[in-house]
């Protein structure tokens, strides 16, 4: 399980987060003149931006006139966790699972690619506006050196939802087409409040010294130790239920404890209180045994394994956002906790949730316990984070996990409502007057599925958490090959036609790409805040 | 290890995504945007789709009901269908597991392409899917549930019709009869904590029946009942409960008779909601467990329970007369035996025929739902009560007559004439319902507007 590897990250990084010094800074210097260097057909250049942050350009002997800009997601601001990079990470969409890119097969498609280090010196971390101006310098470059190129496309993943948004709406002429990979809707204030809300959660139910959100915002070294520490106390809980499966009794609170309602009701309601999939690398959410003797329970393990997972990017990464807005920026005390579990969840997962009885219980004591009042102006820049207009016009395909455990699918939904709104609003401003041309729906949503089962057990019987998991749809940023390489060619095509394809071409290109969903009403289950 | 581009050695592979990318590009241009044609209707055929548990621990009695309603629409379309169209039933097993449920239901609607669904079985499975059915507008016609939050909010589900009246207008029922009946006796409960349950005892208390927590109420977690219900049993005994009512699923209502034989409980009468005292269902667990259907017949023989349609014993009726002989010609399940699930199962695809049958030549996903909604009064079918459809429900069934279970498993009247009782699954009072039933036609198709 990643757990343990989890943990062993978590050493290194409280090692190497005493040794950082004051942040670094470098004077901005001129953008130096690219080096190229050409084999197999394929010039690449490199050069650093006016920051020092590095880029990276690749021109293949084909070239057909397309080409991309790659913006990679978060890294962490304190180095530690990983390596800080020398130089460009990713030069086209990498999976996290495989480690594989689809730069071979851009290149023999004729495309163009490019990328920069987002993460250079100081600029680690929720560095969004820093990186709008990046990218907008990168692609300057690129133009004056390649006339070649006629279409741009932007694209990336994770965090690159919220640069890429606010980008194509600042600069709309520097991007044919958009592409967002498993992205943040921009706005990363909704599932940030989620990802809090999961340690308030577990304080209450599981570990009361557990400060989670409120510990964060701190500047520097100490606020990263002091978040390093909130993980530490959820990686904890979350090794003893690997082991246990949560079969114990809840301890805390006071008031639940000899109830008989197993801590992994409380964990299950975690996950579905905060939007947490029910499915996982390893687990579907279906599959049973004698151990695992109904599907709820699966999902139990699935949220566990999920929550894992993402916990020490979701602890960092909202350690980088608080050191912007300023501690406390959590506040609970207009949550609804009922409110948040979706009807459909009760009913589904009730026997995991150990029955109306135990539901009702959890979620008195959840509504009766303390809540978190924030600081007034720290939570008002927490809700104003990465806000976006969502009126560019630019077709913009957004490619999404059905299960992903860090961006959960309901950004992607999200996105979607958000450029629905401005739509259908141009759409009858357009009827009323019928002047200028017709507004177009230009979005397109893609899912990559799940298999409908693939849950294996031990000899056990107990879940095998450490084979192979799922060859689609869980994970993060883990698109297989095919599908990223489809989802590369739509965007291509569509910065050349300025359109989005058609639900029909979706269709049949889903029965040529394992686990690409053809349904083009898809619509995975909504983010739990809306914050505006 | 990362890839490296490189033109030197271009496979076969990656040659051949280079064309698919060029057909590709194509074929975004090429082909239209998807037309206005309502899925699963052409001019021949209308596709249906169904939803429920055919194999697994929730299978016994409801696996035959997807057979019967097959059955049923294979007569129709021996008389030639619907406006000329053959109706074509596609069945998924989800085996009572929602996230089955889930990508069943995905198979349903983006692989099979289906009209519309009907007949689904089951209310955790369903509750899994009900809200995406209602977001794509797919008509979910005739559920299989009874319970009442999927029907009583139209604006929350405007596409699902309920197939069954609802456990809280049942439990009202019920509850009447007990109050009249029961009430020198301790009268306790058993449910489970989950929707089905919830609606049982709300139904009770509006009744004026109402349970201690932890004396005369005993409560599972719906899915534990395999592991026995002696704890439960064994509190309503200490309690001297010696009337108990059940609102729970058949294999709870097994599993109940067995811990009460087991610790030797022999409460004067039990209780139970009509889906939980399928005779079928019920014979088939205890079955397994080793228990021989005569035995089983004996346990359940003096069970109190409700039904909204005649039972499948009363071989007078004109209804069951015609289903029966149906279901000898045309059902090619593998347990094609008459019983409740079996009449259920035809009266869903009469009830569904009916709608088809109503909605007109012009078949669309809204204009069946537009009929359903406005013609109750045309959708007649064998049940002993209208069809409460309307702007402000969904409900099915709002009527129901009291029997109880004799020797050979069939529901026979409490009262003789039969009563049937009407109500809402709000607070309306329980009243006598004075309904005629219209007659079904020679041929046993629906005769509409």
């Amino acid at each position: 399980m990643k757990i343990s590897r989890m943990r062993k990250s978590i050493a290194t990084l409280g090692a190497a987060a005493l040794v950082v010094t004051l942040g670094i800074t470098t004077a901005p210097t001129a953008a130096a003149t690219p080096t190229c260097t050409t084999a197999a057909g394929v010039e690449t250049c490199k050069g650093s931006l006016a920051n020092g942050a590095g880029y990276e350009f690749r021109m293949p002997a084909n070239f057909k006139g397309v080409m991309f800009f790659w913006e990679h997601g978060f890294r962490s601001t304190y180095p530690g966790v990983t390596a800080v990079p020398k130089g460009v990470e990713e030069i086209t969409p990498t999976s996290d699972l495989t480690g594989q890119n689809v730069t071979k097969e851009m290149m023999l498609a004729g495309y163009g690619v490019a990328a920069y280090d987002g993460t250079v010196k100081g600029l680690r971390g929720w560095n969004n506006t820093f990186r709008v101006e990046m990218l907008k310098e990168v692609i300057d470059i690129a133009m004056a050196k390649y006339p070649r190129i006629q279409k741009k496309v932007v694209y990336g993943s994770s965090q690159a939802g919220s640069i890429i948004t606010p980008f194509v709406e600042k600069y709309p002429t520097y991007a044919d087409s958009v592409g967002i990979m498993a992205g943040t809707t921009p706005s990363i204030a909704n599932s940030l409040q989620s990802a809090c809300d999961i340690f308030y959660i577990l304080s209450v139910f599981a570990d009361p010294t557990i400060k989670g959100c409120s510990a964060f915002g701190v500047k520097g070294v100490p606020g990263h130790m002091a978040s390093v520490g909130e993980l530490q106390k959820v990686v904890a809980l979350l090794t003893a239920w690997s082991k246990n499966l949560g079969a114990p009794g809840l301890e805390f609170p006071a008031a639940l404890k000899g109830s008989g309602i197993p801590q992994r009701s409380a964990l299950l309601l975690t996950g579905l209180l905060t939007g947490v999939p029910t499915k996982s690398s390893h687990m579907d959410g279906i599959s049973t045994n004698a151990v695992i003797a109904e599907h709820s329970i699966n999902a139990t393990v699935a949220v566990l394994q999920n929550i894992g997972a993402a916990v020490a990017t979701g602890v960092l990464a909202g350690q980088s956002i608080s050191e912007s807005t300023g501690p406390n920026f959590y506040d609970n005390t207009q949550t609804n906790w009922a409110a948040l579990l979706d009807e459909g969840d009760a009913g589904r997962y009730n026997l995991g949730l150990s029955g109306d009885e135990a539901i009702a219980g959890m979620l008195g004591v959840l509504s009766a316990a303390p809540r978190v009042t924030g600081d007034a102006a720290a939570v008002a820049k927490f809700k104003a984070l990465d806000k976006s207009t969502f009126t560019s016009k630019h077709p913009t395909i957004l490619l999404t996990l059905e299960a992903d455990r860090l961006v959960f699918a309901g950004n992607t939904a999200r996105y979607v409502d958000k450029k629905r709104e401005v739509y259908e609003a141009e759409l009858a401003k357009w009827e009323a007057s019928k002047k200028g041309p017709k507004p177009i729906w230009n979005t397109l949503s893609l899912t990559t599925m799940t298999p409908e089962t693939y849950t294996k057990f031990t000899a056990a019987g107990l879940p095998d958490l450490t084979g192979p998991g799922a060859p689609s749809g869980v994970g993060h940023q883990t698109f297989t090959k095919k599908q990223t390489k489809a989802w590369v060619d739509m965007l291509a095509v569509a910065a050349r036609s300025g359109k989005v394809p058609t639900t029909k071409y979706v269709e049949y290109l889903s029965t040529k790409v394992p686990y690409l969903s053809g349904d083009s009403d898809y619509r995975p289950a909504d983010l739990k805040y809306n914050f505006g | 290890m990362r890839n490296r581009a490189s033109l030197s050695k271009p496979s076969r592979g990656l040659v051949a995504s280079v064309a698919a990318v060029l057909a590709g590009a194509m074929a975004f241009t090429a082909v239209p945007a998807q037309g206005a044609s309502t899925p699963g209707v052409s001019d021949t055929e209308i596709v249906l789709g169904m939803q429920l548990p055919q194999t697994g621990p929730a299978s016994p009695g409801y696996n035959k009901v997807d057979d019967a309603m097959r059955a049923y629409f294979d007569y129709v379309n021996s008389k030639g269908g619907v406006h000329g169209r053959s109706i074509k039933l596609v069945v998924k097993d989800d085996a009572y597991r929602a996230g089955l449920t889930v990508s069943t239901a995905s198979a349903l609607i983006n692989k099979d392409k289906v009209f519309a669904m009907v007949g689904s079985v089951g209310t955790q499975t369903h509750i899994s899917v009900i809200k995406d059915i209602n977001r794509r507008g797919i008509p979910d016609l005739f559920v299989n549930s009874g319970y009442s939050g999927f029907y009583t909010n139209p604006k929350k589900y405007p596409t699902t019709f309920g197939g069954l009246g609802t456990y809280t207008v049942e439990a009202k029922i019920l509850g009447k009869y007990i109050k009249e009946t029961f009430s020198k006796n301790t009268v306790g409960i058993v449910y489970q904590t989950d929707d089905f349950g919830r609606n049982t005892v709300e139904g009770l208390a509006t009744a004026g029946v109402t349970f201690t927590p932890k004396k005369t109420a005993a409560t599972f977690i719906a899915g534990t009942q395999a592991g026995g219900l002696d704890a439960q049993m064994q509190q309503l005994k200490d309690n001297n409960v010696d009337v108990v009512v059940v609102g729970a699923v058949a294999s709870a209502f097994a599993a109940a008779v067995s811990s009460a034989n087991k610790i030797g409980y022999k409460p004067a009468k039990w209780i139970v909601i009509s889906v939980g005292a399928d005779a079928t269902t019920f014979q088939t667990i205890l079955g397994a467990r080793g228990i021989a259907p005569a035995v089983s017949a004996a346990l359940l023989a003096g069970t109190i329970s409700a039904s909204h349609a005649p039972a499948p014993g009363e071989e007078n009726d004109e209804f069951v007369k015609a289903f029966k002989k149906i279901n000898d010609e045309f059902n090619k399940g593998p347990d094609k035996r008459w019983d409740n699930n079996v009449l259920q199962g035809m009266n869903i695809g009469y009830l569904m025929t009916s709608a088809l049958l109503g909605t007109g030549k012009n078949l669309t996903r809204p204009g069946i739902i537009s009929y359903v909604k406005n013609n109750a009064a045309k959708l007649s079918s064998a049940a002993l009560s209208p069809l409460g459809y309307g702007a402000k429900t969904h409900e099915a069934y709002t009527g129901f007559w009291i029997g109880q279970y004799d020797a050979t498993t069939t529901l026979k009247p409490v009262d003789s004439p039969r009563k049937v009782w009407t109500t809402d699954s709000a607070k309306g009072p329980v009243t006598e319902l004075k309904y005629t039933r219209p007659a079904i036609a020679a041929d046993a198709l629906p005769k509409v507007g």
